[in-house]
């Protein structure tokens, strides 16, 4: 059916993806067809700590189809890190295979490359290593001592907490923990490496294609010229694909030795040590607060763990800068090496275990002080960001707050813990606040318009990815909105590094900087087409109009979006309000998340659809942390003994609520020209608190160390005696 | 991948000769636990022969008013069968509340007997494990034992067997119909079927090699008004069971005249719960005789480090299943 619709941005269509993704007909990484192919498996290491001792290939090399076995002893020679622990982002070079040295279990040893994928897997169990293995760091609390203050955030004061604390009525001094969790993206982290003379191309499930293309150049020492990367579909990255990992790097060296392309998949227990993860965070909270609910005092230590080479610090506390007025705050964090891979950022890095431990601590402290959670959190509200002096371009919290509590009937909840019952369940309602900030960055597309038998078409090009996050259609609809050309003449060509340059997917900017980058272009494809026909700049004109007007065939124009001047006064939020009901089993310990309500205020929403489908997956992300959630470390060889999805429990349909997710209609035109800020990572911020103070509603019970299972549950209940 | 010949058997006597002419040899039902094992290099077969297509995938009645399901009938069609509903809302309750329909769907009767423990040391080849490979330790033993035993372990082996169907089994005194590669057939009494790890971790059951599993004999349809499944677990479904409990009464006068109760995710065999049937037996279905019964079940569990929230969480599942039970149709 042809519409003349433009459908553009705000409104609530279907993904323009969706046909090729129900019909298979969407290529993902892993899936191209590259002539000549092998495949590659990594071999993983099997002590936490020590050297290799000895590498025997000869059993594997003798097996059918078996092409190659590359260890540190013959592996191309790579750029290392300058120096020891250095600080890692998107672009760290990522070496592998060049030394004996173990640095933790499951770290790659090996890489096996065969003519099929069964011959390279069996021939990696042929591959004999021997290990003089060391005393490995594994264990947090015996770890604590090597604690070291990381590269970054900077410690941060403001006034003096310990006075603030000593003025305050009433205080709080209460420590979280959230475990080790994984990304887990449905699609395997993968990538297809082809050298072409100088020039590598590749295939590769990645966040972001130019950071890609750096990281590879980085790790190699060649120009980024010669390095093209492509990654036109992604299931899922949570931020696991933010980076170029080392997977990417064999094939790459694989496929320069060997000459063949090189097939690289990391399998399911190899998503477990071979990509990334979030570490374990250990948040000790101090609030002091007045009688009448004034917060006199917020300090936030954060203690986290870090590999031995590389160093990534969560940012836990930096929630706590910027969310509540008051005059005493600290925020610090610090770090333990262990002989763990390097963490780094997943889904709302910082705020998603931050705020369990903020939205928690505040809750306890209302409940202190007797005062409704809400009326406390609005208290001590601000307009202007605390850390820095800014006044927030926006800031909706307490309307969040407000009609979300409307929605959910907040003032029916149990106003005493442990006092509503339904049969042998107890009932709690929680709430939490939410805020994440929305960046926006540089951020380029081209537009090309054709002429196609008396219509004009446009496709938009840019680097930009959809990690099933809808980018495909908000930039359809942008193109169509700006263009004026109905969105099914639009064709969105995206993750190519050929195309211009967009930050990439990653820390809830997407939407608004390819948005932008499109905008940008569309309105320089209608200035530069007016100027080619010789039409004054101010003349009222349709683009497609004027290039049939002009019998052109095809006519196109790049465009850069760039944050102005104006935004860097402000602080740019996207705010939120999570609020649950929860039911716990007094004879099972097991809970069920009945009703879930969210209100965000996110600026535009380009795509009230794939925005809620962002917010809800937020929501069964956070809900997952407080459910089961969890990679435990075994104490005597330091691997990870959760180690498939049988093990590592994410939420199933069965233990999701009724979800109700409310968008406050915003423009705030100070984020951008657009007046579009973040959806992608306010969803899961505040969400376990949400739940966590729910089960505390409920039972009575405060659980601080997530996730909150079974058997937290029915050891509560034996501590305080009730079994 | 390792090589392994593929027989596919079209009869139990084709299936015995085939399996008795190797000495790696593994019968494949529905392939759900199998395949994975293998995939995971921890079963390495030189031989499977397929069963699954075998003519055993019936219900039926015998002469004594019990019930034969085949072993290669499927989880899934054995829940939903109307004589298995009717007469044993036990299993059906039991058997639904394992894996997911997809699994059900393929997961076979026998299969679902010998499915193998879910101790992660068992799937990591890199780890010492008894079980996997006799003599190389118990790494869980001093390790991360969450979900390991707290009855009838023993040094070499704390494991737990998975299977929730094999609980409502153990409530309901079903046993197992087994032949030999000789063609002669047994039956084995369920408390018997699974065996405790002693020092021989590696063998789950009392099977001799190759016995091929030909049906489960359920008595006469009982616990058709009193039955309760109660599974405990990290979320709401598709996950094994922390700890789980089968129960099933029978009640005259407000008196229990039979009990059946079985207690899983505990020991390295479904663990019937016989001394609390027996203190039940004769008393009146109170809350505080279940809880006393509950106390009774767990008076002889040796916890290990990091389960022993396992003997309260028990006590209290116990109670609640009895109690569950007994309301149906209270
Ligand atoms: C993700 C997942 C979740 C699961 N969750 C649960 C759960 O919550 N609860 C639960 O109880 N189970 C669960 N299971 C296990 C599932 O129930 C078993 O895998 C299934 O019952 C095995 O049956 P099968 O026919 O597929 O066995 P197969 O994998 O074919 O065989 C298993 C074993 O039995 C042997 N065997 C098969 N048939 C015969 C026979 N007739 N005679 C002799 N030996 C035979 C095989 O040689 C093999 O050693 C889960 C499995 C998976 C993969
Ligand atoms: S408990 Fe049994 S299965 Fe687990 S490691 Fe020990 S021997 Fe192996």
């Amino acid at each position: 059916m042809k519409t003349n619709n433009i459908k553009g941005t705000g409104e609530a269509i279907n993904r323009v993806d969706g046909r090729l993704k129900v019909t298979g007909q969407a290529t993902y990484a892993g899936e191209f067809s590259v002539k000549n192919k092998v495949y590659a498996q990594g071999v993983n290491s099997t002590i936490a700590k020590g050297k290799i001792t000895s590498i025997d290939v000869t059993e594997a090399l003798a097996q059918p189809g078996v092409i190659e076995v590359i260890t540190y002893q013959n592996a191309l020679k790579l750029k290392g890190h300058e120096k020891d622990l250095p600080a890692i982002d998107n672009t760290t070079p990522m070496a592998v295979l060049q030394s004996p040295d173990v640095h933790y279990y499951g770290e790659y040893v090996a890489l096996v490359v065969a003519e099929t994928i069964e011959q390279a897997q069996y021939a990696c169990r042929l591959v004999k290593i021997e290990y003089a293995k060391e005393e490995a760091l594994t264990d947090f609390a015996a770890a604590k001592s090597t604690a070291i203050k990381p590269a970054a955030p900077e410690d941060y004061f403001r006034g003096d907490v310990e006075k603030g604390l000593a003025e305050a009525d009433e205080t709080l001094e209460v420590t979280y923990v959230t475990p080790i969790e994984h990304h887990h993206p449905m699609e395997l982290h993968t990538a297809i490496a082809t050298w072409m003379g100088d020039e590598v191309e590749i295939y590769a499930s990645q966040q972001m294609i130019d950071n890609s293309v750096k990281t590879i150049a980085n790790t190699f020492d060649i120009p980024e010229k010669n390095i093209r990367v492509i990654s036109p579909f992604i299931g899922g990255g949570f931020g696991s694909k933010l980076q170029t990992h080392r997977h990417v790097t064999l094939a790459v060296m694989a496929a320069k030795m060997t000459g063949r392309p090189v097939h690289v998949t990391v399998t399911r227990t190899q998503m477990f040590t071979n990509t990334t993860m979030r570490q374990r965070n250990e948040q000790k909270m101090r609030l002091g607060a007045t009688k009448d609910g004034k917060l006199t005092a917020l300090a936030h230590e954060t203690l986290s763990h870090t590999s031995t080479y590389e160093q990534y610090q969560e940012p836990c506390g930096t929630v706590s800068k910027m969310l509540y007025a008051t005059p005493n705050n600290e925020v610090k964090h610090r770090l333990m090496p262990l002989n763990l891979q390097t963490p780094f950022a997943m889904r709302a890095p910082g705020e998603a275990p931050g705020s369990f431990a903020l939205e928690s601590a505040m809750d306890e402290m209302a409940w202190k002080l007797g005062m409704d959670p809400i009326e406390f959190r609005i208290k001590n509200d601000t307009q202007t960001d605390p850390s820095n002096g800014k006044p927030f371009s926006s800031r909706l919290l307490n309307e969040c707050l407000r009609i979300g509590a409307d929605k959910m009937g907040w003032e029916n909840r149990p106003k005493t813990p442990r006092s509503r019952r339904e049969g042998s369940w107890l009932v709690g309602y929680g709430v939490s606040a939410a805020s994440r900030a929305s960046p926006y960055q540089e951020s380029a597309a081209k537009v090309i318009l054709r002429a196609k038998g008396g219509e004009v078409h446009a496709t938009v090009q840019t680097d930009a990815t959809d990690i099933g996050t809808g980018t495909y259609s908000i930039l359809a609809q942008t193109a169509a909105e700006y263009l004026q050309i109905p969105i099914e003449r639009i064709t969105v060509e995206l993750g190519d590094s050929r195309f211009p340059v967009t930050p990439g997917s990653g820390g809830s900017w997407g939407a608004a900087s390819f948005s932008m980058g499109v905008k940008v272009a569309c309105d320089n494809v209608l200035k530069e087409l007016k100027e080619k026909v010789g039409m004054s700049e101010d003349a009222q004109a349709n683009v497609a109009q004027l290039l049939l007007d002009n019998n052109l065939a095809t006519f196109e124009a790049t465009g850069t979006a760039t944050p102005d001047e104006g935004r860097a006064g402000y602080s740019v939020f996207s705010f939120g309000a999570n609020f649950t009901e929860v039911w716990v089993n007094e004879h099972t310990g097991m809970f069920r998340i009945k009703r879930m309500v969210n209100v965000s205020s996110a600026g535009k929403i380009l795509n009230p659809k794939t925005a809620y489908g962002q917010i809800l997956g937020g929501l069964t992300m956070g809900a997952g942390m407080v459910i089961a959630e969890q990679t435990k470390v075994e104490p005597n060889f330091g691997n990870f003994i959760t180690r498939s999805f049988a093990d590592y429990h994410v939420p199933v349909n069965l233990d999701m609520a009724n979800v109700e997710v409310i968008f406050l209609p915003e423009e705030d035109k100070i984020a951008n020209a657009m007046g579009i800020k973040g959806v992608g990572e306010l969803g899961i911020t505040g969400v376990a608190s949400a739940i966590a103070n729910a089960i505390f509603n409920a039972t009575g019970k405060r659980f601080r160390d997530l996730p909150i299972t079974p058997e937290k549950m029915v050891m509560a209940e034996v501590e305080a005696g009730v079994v | 991948m390792r090589p392994f010949t593929y027989v596919a058997a079209g009869t139990p006597k084709e299936a015995l000769k085939a399996a008795a002419n190797s000495s790696a040899s593994h019968y494949l039902g529905g392939g759900t636990n199998l395949l994975d094992l293998m995939k995971e290099d921890v079963e390495r077969p030189e031989q499977i022969v397929e069963v699954a297509d075998l003519d055993l995938a019936q219900v039926k009645k015998n002469k004594g008013g019990g019930y034969t399901i085949g072993a290669t009938l499927s989880n899934s069609a054995t829940a939903n069968h109307p004589d298995v509903r009717n007469n044993y809302p036990l299993l059906s309750m039991t058997i639904l509340a394992a894996a997911t329909v997809q699994i059900r769907n393929m997961a076979t009767n026998g299969g679902n007997l010998l499915q193998r423990t879910r101790c992660p040391y068992f799937y990591e080849t890199s780890m010492p494990c008894n079980k996997r490979e006799p003599g190389s330790g118990c790494g869980a033993l001093n390790g991360s034992n969450a979900g390991h035993a707290i009855f009838g372990w023993s040094e070499s082996c704390v494991a737990t067997n998975p299977s929730d169907m094999s609980i409502a089994l153990a409530a309901l005194d079903a046993s197992v119909r087994v032949q030999a590669p000789d063609g002669s057939s047994r039956l084995i009494p369920f408390n018997d079927f699974h065996r405790l790890p002693g020092d021989q971790p590696e063998k789950d059951t009392t099977l001799r090699p190759h016995e091929l599993v030909l049906a489960i004999e359920l008595p006469a349809p009982i616990y058709k008004d009193h039955y309760y499944y109660l599974k405990i677990r990290e979320r709401s479904s598709y996950a094994f069971a922390l700890i789980s409990v089968a129960a099933g009464l029978e009640i005259k006068n407000d008196r229990i005249t039979k009990v059946g109760l079985a207690l899983g995710g505990v020991a390295h065999k479904p663990w019937k719960l016989t001394s609390a049937e027996e203190f039940l037996v004769g008393k009146a279905p109170t809350e505080e005789n279940f809880t006393q019964a509950a106390t009774l079940a767990l008076k002889d569990a040796k916890t290990l480090e990091h389960n022993k929230y396992k003997v309260p969480m028990s006590e209290k599942a116990i109670a609640r299943a009895l109690a569950q039970a007994y309301a149906r149709k209270a």
